[in-house]
């Protein structure tokens, strides 16, 4: 068969499968079993026009007509409610527990400064001064302290829904970069780790110390819930990835980096879903001054239970089907 | 024909092989397109940003958080949601030509844009992009870090046209027979004829002169080049 025959026979079907397939870019339906035949036929010809080497445009024109089908087909389009709910109620606990060891790990270089900090701070009277200066510790103070228009007072709606989109904006900001920076090595999500774990731990040692423990620990008894947990799992995720190319066991770096960065990516949604949740508490619930402090420390018990509950045993048993 | 890849390489083309057992070659983008991209990009969710502080702003402090959710969604949202569109680019990629795709040439899944886009913090290091820009010139696939994380390239969009149908002419057999490369040689000189200047033309036929065969004496007096098309065309089929 010649080029000039090869085209004459099937530039006819390469031009409806070109014209189905702009259709199907804009959004139209199209005959799906249809598309799908002249793809195969099309491979089958860009093959053969390759391998006998037909000229550049043959080839050339099949090639943009194969690329293009591969695009359209391969596309997803499992998007959903269904989807969105399998992923939160197994795919994410799952995925966690799979990386309990970078979890554990996370954990214990935040844990341990928070706690450590928080004691110090608490029963010394200058280590607060040493991590952070006069004028922030003065600021919490403020910010918990007794009169009227500190946080964790009564205050208006509007103002919970602009604490609510600092949080978002700000929270969630530090856990995606918590992630991002783990491929330093991992570096940087231990840095975000330890870094936040330490301040946390002063703030809460320095206000216990100043007596304003009554204010401070019911307002972030509840959100601690979601919000602690989402730094801890993205800083693990960004360990996973950072020690995945670190160690790369039998696999090139660059493969390692990629089989570790598509482990960590459940982390990081389970990450953001709670750092969301953990910015809808706080700007709503830990700031509202009428719940007695004993209802909060039970709710927050409650969102504790719920959210060890949801990493530790949701999705337990239910296979990989579907 | 076995595509195996040559050992030294003079273009940047990735080549995958698909399920089908086909070789799609995509071209990466470098740094340049994508700078622009970026920048453009930018300036759209600049523009965003201030419409939204417009709009919001009048509501007061809900308006202030609202302004801030959505500078959220601006700054991390508005990659992925573009990126999983049909086009698979920021309208910024968009109006360059380029798209993501992964590294096998399927469209890009949601984690692998999520892994991209968070990844631009540790890309943006120590100031303004450094560590990309130095990954990105390193590797000959133009992957910054994110996309050496999440294993996806930005690529051209639409393929470049370097070759059309070589001109009409009378065909004209060859003075010997022709293997698969030489044939190949010629139809590709061939498809090139209105894109090079015509010295250039006729100077790479002269190349390929020795296959020509001999002046019959009948036959219109025509330049090595034309004499050469006539050689293409028989080789595509044309037997006139």
């Amino acid at each position: 068969m010649t080029p000039l025959h090869f085209e004459a026979a099937y530039g006819g079907m390469w031009e409806a499968f070109a014209e189905q397939l702009a259709l199907a870019h804009q959004g139209k339906r199209v005959d799906g079993a249809l598309l799908a035949a002249r793809y195969r036929q099309v491979c089958e010809h860009l093959a053969l026009a390759q391998s006998r080497a037909y000229p550049t445009h043959v080839v050339g024109r099949l090639e943009s007509l194969a690329q293009d089908a591969h695009q359209l087909i391969y596309r997803r389009q499992d998007y959903g409610l269904v989807a969105l709910g399998r992923l939160l109620r197994v795919q994410l606990p799952q995925a966690v527990r799979a990386q309990g060891r970078y979890v554990g790990l996370a954990f214990v270089l935040f844990t341990l400064p928070l706690l450590l900090a928080l004691l110090l701070a608490w029963l010394t009277p200058d280590f607060a001064l040493r991590v952070m200066d006069a004028a922030q510790l003065r600021n919490f103070e403020t910010m918990y302290g007794d009169d009227r228009e500190s946080v964790g007072r009564l205050r208006e709606a509007a103002t919970d829904w602009q604490m609510f989109g600092h949080y978002i904006f700000n929270n969630i900001g530090i856990g995606f970069r918590c992630f991002g920076a783990g491929i330093l090595a991992g570096v940087g999500s231990a840095f975000v780790l330890l870094f936040n774990g330490l301040q946390i731990g002063v703030v809460a040692g320095h206000l216990q110390r100043a007596g304003l423990g009554h204010n401070f620990w019911p307002f972030v008894a509840t959100h601690s819930a979601f919000e602690l947990t989402g730094i801890v799992l993205s800083g693990a995720a960004g360990m996973r990835m950072g020690l995945g190319w670190l160690a790369p066991g039998r696999r090139t770096r660059v493969e390692a980096l990629k089989l570790a960065a598509g482990e960590a990516v459940p982390l990081v949604y389970a990450a953001f879903f709670l750092l969301l949740v953990a910015a809808g508490f706080e700007a709503f619930w830990s700031s509202a001054a009428w719940v007695a402090p004993w209802v909060k420390f039970l709710v927050a018990g409650l969102c504790w239970a719920m959210v060890l509950m949801w990493l530790c045993l949701t999705g337990r048993g239910s296979r990989h089907a579907g | 024909m076995q595509r195996a890849v040559p050992v030294q390489r003079i273009d940047t083309l990735a080549q995958v092989e698909t399920p089908e057992g086909i070789v799609l070659s995509l071209r990466p983008a470098g740094l340049v397109s994508r700078t622009m991209a970026f920048l453009l990009d930018l300036f759209f969710r600049l523009l965003i940003n201030i419409v939204l502080a417009l709009v919001l702003g009048a509501l007061g402090r809900m308006g202030g958080g609202l302004v801030l959710i959505g500078m959220f969604a601006v700054e991390w949202i508005y990659p992925i949601v573009f990126e999983l569109t049909r086009a698979g680019a920021t309208p910024g990629k968009k109006a360059l030509g380029l798209r993501v795709v992964m590294d096998t040439g399927l469209p890009v899944t949601p984690a692998a844009s999520v892994t991209r886009n968070l990844l631009r913090v540790a890309d943006f290091l120590p100031l303004g992009y450094t560590f990309g820009i130095i990954t990105l010139l390193l590797n000959r696939e133009c992957k910054r870090l994110g996309d050496l994380a999440a294993g996806t390239l930005v690529v051209y969009a639409e393929p470049v046209v370097l070759h059309d149908q070589p001109p009409a002419t009378p065909s004209l057999a060859p003075a010997r027979p022709l293997n698969q490369q030489e044939q190949a040689a010629i139809r590709s000189w061939a498809g090139r004829a209105k894109r090079l200047t015509p010295e250039r033309f006729e100077e790479l036929a002269l190349l390929a002169a020795p296959v020509l065969p001999p002046l019959s004496p009948d036959e219109p007096r025509r330049s090595p080049s034309e004499r050469l098309l006539g050689v293409a065309q028989w080789l595509m089929g044309k037997r006139s």
